[in-house]
C-alpha cells in the first residue's frame, strides 16, 4: 500500500501539469467507488449511487439514485466531469443526455470472473489517468483472485450451492446461471445448484428439493428483511435439504460478495472456507 | 301525423309486441293505456327507436328508422318515465340540454330565456339555479317536462307538426300537477302539435285525450275517442277487474272508480 | 348549497341567470391557463441544478454573457421535453379520465381504476419484451411510433371489453363496472407477468424503471412518438363535450336529442384508449390524475363538459408539473418516481373528497 501511495503523489504532480485531469468525478456502480478508493483516489470522487455502499466513508458522498433508474439533472447537478458508470446503468435516455452535456461517461465493461475484475481495475485506471497504480492494484487483486481460483481447481467433489437472493414471503428467488452469485460460486469452487435457467428467478418448491444443495446462501441485504435460519425452517422445501439438515447455511453481504471489485479474491477464499473448512485455502 | 303498422318488438326471446297499427293525428292528444305489462311503455319505446322493432313507423311521411338521430330530434321529443341523472347539474343546465339540437322553433334571442318560461309552464318558476338532485320526484319530471318542452317548444315549425311522446307523465304528481301537465299536452295539441301519452290513470285518459288506444298482452285491444273505449266490457277483459264506467252529468265523460268493483 | 352561486354580472353587463355556471366555468378555465403558464416557468427554473433560465436568456441576446454546454443541455434537453412532456400527459390522463367518467356516466370511471393503463401497459410490456423476437415485424414497421401503438390497442381492447361488459340496454352498472375492470386488470396483470417472467436482465430494468411511472425518461424523441398521438385525442375531446352531457340523462334521452349515441362512443372511446395508451407507453403508470382532477373541477365548475374538459386539461397538466418538480428536487441529486408522488397526494385526497361529499350528493 505504501508503494500505491508514493506513486500516487508522483501521479497527482503529472496530473497537476495535464490539463484534462478530472477531479470532479461521479461513481455508479458499487466495485467501481470501491476501485476508486482501493486506487487513493477518493479525493476526486464528488457522487456515488446507491448501490455504493463500500468503504463507509462513500456513504458521506451525495447519492444520485439508484443506478438504473438515473435522474440526468441529478447527476449533472453535482457538477462532474467525468462519470464511471458500470454496464447497465441507465435508463439509457438520462445516459445520453448526461452525454450530450459533453461530460465524458465511461462505460466499464462488467464480466463476473477473475478477467473481469481486473478488466474493471484497468478501465477505471485508464479513465482516471493512473494507468501505472491500477497496474499495481490489479497485479494484487489477480494474485489474490488466482490464488482463490488454484484453491478451487484442487476441490474434486465440488459442493452444490444454492444462492437465495431473497425469500420475501415464502417465495424463494434464486440465483441460475449468468449472475454474479454464479460467478462468485464457480470462483470458489462450488458448484451452481440451479443451472436451468439465467438470472434470478423464482423456484417451485419441488425444484428447490430437486436441486439438493449441500450449501446455501443467503443474502444479507442489510435491514430489517434479514432473513433467518427461522424463515428457513419455516420454508418447507428448503428444510429437508443437505443444507439445512446439516445447518449449513451462510449470510452472505451483497456488496461483498457479488461485487466483484478488489475484496473479490478475499470474498472468494471466505467463501471457499465455508464450503470446504480451511484445509483448501492453507 | 304519425302512423305505425304491424311493430312487433322481441325482448330476449320473448315477444312483447304482436303486430301493433297505430296512428296518431296532429291537433289531438292520443292516449295508450293497458294494464301492467301490456306493452304500452314497449311500443312507446318502439316509436322512439330506443327499441329495435320490425314493421313500419312514419313521422311526417318519412320512415323513422333510417332517420339520423339529430333529424327525428326535431321532429318529436321523448319524456321518459324515469330518469337517473349521472352527475349533479342544475335545473338550468338540464333544461339547456334540450336546446342541444337546435330546433326548438324561437328566435335565438328568445332562447336564453326558454328555460325560465318552460319552468313557469310547468309550475317550477325560480326553480333554474337548483340542484337536480336536491329535487323531490315529482319535481325532477316535471324539469324532464320541461327539457323536452325546450326541444320542441314551437308546436309547429316550418309547415311541420311536432310531436310530445310523453310516457306516464303524471305518475308521480299531486292532484294539482297531474291536471297543469295534462293541459300542458292539450295545450301543445291545441296549437297544432301532436301529443302521444302512456297514461295509467283512465279519468285523466277520459279528461284529455282525444283518441286512445288500449293495449293487451302486445295486441290491440280497442282504438277510438274515450268514449268509445272505456266501457264496461272492455275494461273487464283488459284489466280483468269488473268495473263499472259512470258518466259526468254534463259532458258525458266517462269516469271509473275503483269503488265501483262487483 | 341549494342555490348555485349568482354570479351578478358578465364581461357584457348583463345579468347571469340562476343556475348558469358557464361564466364560472370560462374564468376557471382562463384562470387555470395562467396558472399552468406559471407552473411550467416555476418548472422550467426548478431542478436539482443550479442551471439558470435567465443566464441562458441573457446568454443568446448578449455576446458577453456565456453559459455553459452543461446548463444550456440540462435546459434544452432535460428540463424543456420534461415539462412539454408532463403538459401532454397531464391533460392527456385528466381528460381521458373526465371522458370515461362521462362515457360510463360515473365518476368513479378511471382508465388506472377500471384496468385500461393496464391494458395498456399489457401492450407496452408486450414491445419491450417480444419486440426483438415475435412482435419484430411489428417493430420495424412502426418505429418508435409501435410502443405508444402497442399501448394505444392494448387500452383500446380493455376500454371495448370493459364497456360491452359493463353496459346493459344503454345503461352501466357501476358495481359491474368497477368488478369487470377489477378483473379486466388482472387478466392484463397476469399477461403481463408471464411476459415479465419471460424477459431478459436488460428488458426487466427497462420494465421496472418504466412501471414505477415517471418522466424521467422525456426526450424529444419520445415527445415525437407519443406527442401527435396525444394531441389528436385530446382535439377529439370538444367535439365529445354537448354529446357527453346529454349522455348524463341516459343514451336513450341523449339519443333522443338527437345525439348520434354510437359515434359518441366509439369516438370517446377510441380517444381515451389513444390517450392513454400513449401516455402509459412513455411514462407508465400514473394514477389518481384521472380521477381527482375532473371531480374536483365538477365540485367547483359543475359537470358541463364544454368547460370540464379544457378545464381538466389545463388542471391535470399543472398538477402533473407540479408533482414532477417534486419528485425531481425532493430527494436530489436522485429522484423520486412521479407514480409515487401523485399516489401519496391523490389518495388521500380523493379520499378526503369521498367522505366530504358522503350523502350530499349521488356521486
Amino acid at each position: 500500500m505504501t508503494i500505491v501511495r508514493s506513486l500516487l503523489s508522483v501521479a497527482l504532480v503529472s496530473l497537476a501539469t495535464s490539463a484534462v485531469a478530472q477531479e470532479r468525478i461521479v461513481a455508479i456502480g458499487g466495485s467501481l467507488t470501491e476501485i476508486v478508493y482501493a486506487l487513493g483516489q477518493e479525493e476526486r470522487l464528488i457522487a456515488r449511487d446507491s448501490t455504493s455502499l463500500f468503504p463507509a466513508q462513500a456513504l458521506d458522498l451525495p447519492d444520485v439514485g439508484y443506478m438504473r433508474a438515473l435522474s440526468p439533472e441529478g447527476v449533472l447537478s453535482v457538477d462532474p466531469d467525468l462519470i464511471l458508470t458500470l454496464e447497465g446503468a441507465g435508463p439509457p435516455e438520462a445516459v445520453a443526455v448526461i452525454k450530450s452535456a459533453s461530460v465524458p461517461v465511461v462505460t466499464v465493461p462488467e464480466s463476473f470472473d477473475r478477467e473481469g475484475v481486473l478488466a474493471k481495475i484497468d478501465a477505471v485506471g485508464q479513465a482516471l489517468g493512473i494507468e501505472e497504480e491500477a497496474a499495481e492494484l490489479a497485479a494484487d487483486v489477480d494474485a489474490d483472485l488466482r490464488a482463490a481460483e488454484d484453491a478451487a481447481a484442487s476441490i474434486d467433489e465440488r459442493a452444490r450451492v444454492l444462492f437465495i437472493l431473497s425469500m420475501e414471503g415464502g417465495r424463494v428467488l434464486a440465483s441460475g446461471t449468468g449472475t454474479a452469485a454464479n460467478g462468485m460460486i464457480e470462483l470458489a469452487g462450488g458448484q451452481n445448484a440451479i443451472t436451468d435457467y439465467a438470472g434470478y428467478k423464482q423456484l417451485t418448491d419441488e425444484a428447490i428439493v430437486t436441486a439438493s444443495p449441500d450449501v446455501i446462501l443467503l443474502m444479507n441485504r442489510g435491514g430489517e428483511s434479514e432473513p433467518t435460519s427461522t424463515d428457513l425452517s419455516s420454508q418447507q422445501a428448503l428444510s429437508v435439504t443437505p443444507a439445512a439438515q446439516n445447518g449449513r447455511v451462510v449470510l452472505v453481504e451483497g456488496n461483498y460478495v457479488l461485487g466483484f471489485g478488489p475484496r473479490t479474491g478475499a470474498a472468494a477464499r471466505e467463501l471457499a472456507d465455508e464450503l470446504y473448512g480451511n484445509t483448501v485455502t492453507d | 301525423m304519425i302512423e305505425a303498422k304491424n311493430v312487433r318488438v322481441s325482448l330476449g326471446g320473448r315477444q312483447i309486441l304482436y303486430g301493433i297499427d297505430f296512428a296518431a293525428r296532429a291537433g289531438e292528444v292520443t292516449a295508450i293505456v293497458g294494464p301492467n305489462g301490456s306493452g304500452k311503455s314497449t311500443f312507446l319505446k318502439a316509436l322512439s327507436g330506443d327499441l329495435r322493432s320490425t314493421g313500419e313507423i312514419v313521422i311526417a311521411g318519412r320512415d323513422l328508422k333510417i332517420m339520423k338521430p339529430w333529424q327525428a330530434a326535431g321532429l318529436r321529443a321523448v319524456l321518459p318515465q324515469q330518469t337517473v341523472l349521472s352527475f349533479p347539474f342544475t335545473v338550468r343546465e338540464i333544461l339547456r340540454l334540450g336546446l342541444l339540437g337546435g330546433r326548438s322553433g324561437v328566435p335565438v334571442r328568445d332562447l336564453e330565456t326558454l328555460p325560465e318560461r318552460a319552468l313557469t309552464k310547468v309550475d317550477l318558476a325560480g326553480f333554474a339555479g337548483r340542484y337536480y338532485q336536491e329535487l323531490s320526484g315529482g319535481e325532477q319530471q316535471r324539469v324532464q317536462l320541461a327539457r323536452v318542452l325546450c326541444q320542441v317548444w314551437q308546436p309547429v315549425v316550418d309547415g311541420t307538426s311536432r310531436f310530445l311522446f310523453l310516457d306516464e307523465p303524471v305518475s308521480s304528481l299531486d292532484v294539482k300537477h297531474q291536471l297543469v301537465i295534462m293541459e300542458i299536452a292539450r295545450d301543445y295539441a291545441r296549437r297544432g302539435g301532436g301529443v302521444i301519452a302512456v297514461l295509467h290513470d283512465l279519468n285523466l285518459t277520459a279528461m284529455f285525450a282525444d283518441e286512445v288506444m288500449m293495449v293487451h298482452e302486445g295486441r290491440v285491444a280497442a282504438v277510438g275517442s274515450p268514449a268509445a273505449v272505456l266501457t264496461d266490457t272492455t275494461i273487464e277483459r283488459v284489466f280483468d277487474c269488473r268495473l263499472r264506467v259512470g258518466r259526468t252529468p254534463r259532458s258525458g265523460v266517462p269516469f271509473v272508480l275503483p269503488q265501483s268493483v262487483a | 348549497m341549494a342555490l348555485v352561486q349568482n354570479l351578478p354580472t358578465t364581461r357584457f353587463g348583463r345579468m347571469r341567470a340562476a343556475g348558469d355556471r358557464s361564466a364560472l366555468g370560462r374564468l376557471v378555465i382562463a384562470t387555470l391557463a395562467l396558472v399552468l403558464v406559471f407552473v411550467s416557468l416555476f418548472s422550467l427554473t426548478t431542478g436539482a441544478s443550479d442551471a439558470s433560465v435567465a443566464d441562458l436568456i441573457r446568454a443568446s441576446f448578449s455576446e458577453d454573457a456565456v453559459i455553459s454546454a452543461r446548463d444550456r443541455v440540462i435546459i434544452y434537453e432535460i428540463r424543456l421535453p420534461r415539462i412539454v412532456l408532463g403538459i401532454l400527459i397531464g391533460a392527456a390522463l385528466a381528460v381521458s379520465g373526465a371522458v370515461m367518467q362521462g362515457l360510463f356516466r360515473n365518476p368513479l370511471a378511471d382508465p388506472g381504476l377500471v384496468g385500461v393503463s393496464a391494458g395498456a401497459g399489457l401492450g407496452a410490456i408486450s414491445i419491450i419484451v417480444l419486440g426483438g423476437t415475435a412482435l419484430g415485424p411489428v417493430v420495424a414497421l412502426f418505429g418508435i411510433y409501435a410502443l405508444p401503438l402497442a399501448a394505444f390497442c392494448g387500452g383500446l381492447a380493455t376500454t371495448l371489453l370493459l364497456y360491452k361488459v359493463a353496459t346493459r340496454r344503454g345503461q352501466t352498472s357501476v358495481a359491474t363496472m368497477l368488478l369487470a375492470g377489477i378483473a379486466l386488470g388482472a387478466l392484463a396483470g397476469a399477461f403481463s407477468g408471464v411476459l415479465v417472467y419471460m424477459a431478459n436482465d436488460n428488458q426487466l430494468r427497462d420494465l421496472t424503471f418504466w412501471g414505477l411511472g415517471s418522466l424521467a425518461g422525456a426526450t424529444w424523441a419520445k415527445i415525437a412518438a407519443a406527442g401527435p398521438i396525444i394531441v389528436l385525442a385530446l382535439l377529439a375531446a370538444p367535439f365529445l363535450a354537448k354529446g357527453l352531457n346529454a349522455l348524463a340523462l341516459g343514451e336513450a334521452a341523449a339519443n333522443h336529442l338527437g345525439v348520434p349515441v354510437q359515434r359518441l362512443k366509439n369516438t370517446a372511446i377510441v380517444a381515451v384508449a389513444a390517450a392513454v395508451g400513449a401516455s402509459v407507453a412513455v411514462s407508465g403508470g400514473i394514477g389518481f390524475i384521472g380521477i381527482v382532477v375532473p371531480h374536483l373541477l365538477r365540485l367547483s365548475i359543475g359537470p358541463d363538459h364544454r368547460y370540464l374538459l379544457p378545464a381538466s386539461a389545463l388542471l391535470g397538466a399543472s398538477l402533473l408539473l407540479l408533482a414532477d418538480a417534486v419528485s425531481r428536487t425532493i430527494v436530489a441529486p436522485a429522484e423520486l418516481p412521479i407514480g409515487i408522488v401523485t399516489a401519496a397526494v391523490g389518495a388521500p385526497f380523493f379520499l378526503w373528497i369521498l367522505l366530504r361529499r358522503r350523502g350530499v350528493l349521488d356521486l
